[in-house]
């Protein structure tokens, strides 16, 4: 499992550095997409099932759902930084500046600003039951704001991020071999996650 | 003695009216609160000087010194029953909602009054000129539950931890942003003489309207083991 694993990664690093063409008005910078879509995918994906994780855990109060969640969360934060430096240099090298709060990058600093607060507030409850139930109705609270944040903080400023890949048209504007390798890379980093996920998740069980 | 059973209202108010109680005796959260507010109104003030600072930044000042005051006082609803070791005692008689609501309402109360104290101290010190007093008020209410409502549920969370404090201010942020945010750009029209759009009022109150169902329905898990 984990050799076909790296040899996926590998083929997808070398699918991108030689095989994808520069972009028209990018030129080599898209290569840095390849890294930054599935990253930011994965981190918001680690976030859904975190919630999902917190749900179960306060319906069955059995802690295994309190481990996975928690396991989620610090993955979700690890991916989530390397989603928001990549798309600080990507920034610097296409608009000109590391930071400007432009509404991606207001919303991905404060899921940040969550995952951390949940990370925190972990490591101060000594007792395991009564981290596990305050950790997940955080985690849920915290979950609220974001389609507030979705929905509000574009109405302020105005975005230079580039459409999503799937804009609203609901038509692809990409190269067919740019489409297949980053699917690929999204399918490598969410492999990779569930791999140090179950990884986490077995350490915990052997410990328990 | 008889055995009395009390309506969902009554038990909210009972529990805010002990809150209250509690604090008439040793004015001790008001006190902090107050003394809070001013140091930080008077270091700004100080820092500035007799410069005009534009309306955005004014607007921004406000709700950011609101927001750190009721983060230096707000926990106390709940970490003081855990200090003091009455949180048992509540969990036994207070019914989770009750207890919710009841600490939900002290601390828009407390914010509220800190609020009337500051802002006439407020105008003074920045020389601002408020141009639609209502909408201000309004704004100003709302923004206040909308931070009573956040750090309710985010005290409950950090009694039982270590570093209450700091983490309290932590955990909060995050869930009050969104209102934060609309907060300080209504205000900011408000100062500049534009009268803010109704959805801009709209998106606030409905905000506080989520946060308290989630709460609701979030604190029963952590009040009840």
């Amino acid at each position: 499992m984990r050799i076909v694993l790296s040899l996926w990664i590998m083929s997808v690093i070398y699918a991108v550095l030689y095989i994808v063409p520069p972009a028209e008005g990018l030129g080599n910078l898209v290569r840095i997409a390849f890294f930054h879509i599935p990253v930011a995918w994965v981190s918001v994906l680690a976030f859904l099932l975190s919630a999902g994780w917190s749900v179960q855990y306060l319906r069955t109060r059995d802690i295994q759902y309190d481990w996975k969640s928690s396991a989620a969360a610090s993955l979700g934060l690890l991916f989530c930084l390397l989603a928001t430096i990549s798309g600080a240099i990507f920034a610097k090298l296409t608009w000109g500046a590391y930071w400007n709060w432009d509404p991606r990058q207001t919303s991905i600093f404060i899921l940040l600003l969550i995952y951390g607060a949940y990370l925190v507030l972990r490591s101060s409850i000594q007792e395991e039951k009564d981290r596990a139930k305050v950790s997940a109705v955080y985690a849920l609270l915290s979950f609220l704001t974001v389609p507030f944040l979705v929905f509000i903080i574009p109405r302020f400023y105005f975005s230079l991020h580039p459409e999503p890949v799937i804009n609203s048209a609901g038509k692809l504007e990409m190269d067919m071999i740019m489409i297949y390798v980053l699917l690929a890379a999204v399918g490598a980093c969410t492999a990779l996650f569930w791999q140090c996920f179950s990884y986490m998740v077995q350490n915990k069980q052997k410990s328990f | 003695m008889p055995i009395t059973r009390l309506s969902l209202f009554n038990r909210i108010w009972a529990i805010m009216m002990k809150d209250g109680i509690c604090e008439f005796r040793t004015r001790y959260a008001v006190s902090a609160l107050l003394m809070f507010a001013l140091i930080s109104l008077a270091s700004i003030s100080m820092a500035i000087g007799a410069a005009r600072l534009p309306e955005d930044l004014t607007a921004a000042l406000l709700w950011i010194l609101l927001f750190f005051c009721a983060m230096a006082g707000l926990s106390r609803v709940f970490v003081q029953e855990q200090e003091s070791g009455t949180i048992l005692a509540l969990q036994i008689y207070g019914s989770g909602q009750a207890v919710l609501f009841g600490k939900l309402l002290f601390n828009t109360f407390m914010l509220l009054t800190l609020t009337v104290l500051i802002i006439p101290l407020f105008i003074v010190f920045l020389n601002i000129e408020i141009y639609h007093w209502s909408i201000f008020l309004l704004v100003l209410i709302l923004g206040d539950i909308g931070i009573a409502a956040a750090s309710t549920v985010t005290a409950a969370m950090v009694a039982k931890t270590q570093g209450k404090h700091a983490l309290f201010t932590v955990m909060t942020f995050p869930i009050l942003l969104p209102q934060f945010l609309s907060s300080i750009s209504t205000t900011a029209k408000i100062l500049m003489n534009v009268k803010p759009d109704v959805s801009d009022i709209m998106f606030m109150a409905a905000y506080n309207v989520v946060l308290m169902i989630a709460s609701s329905i979030l604190f029963d898990y952590l009040w009840y083991d």
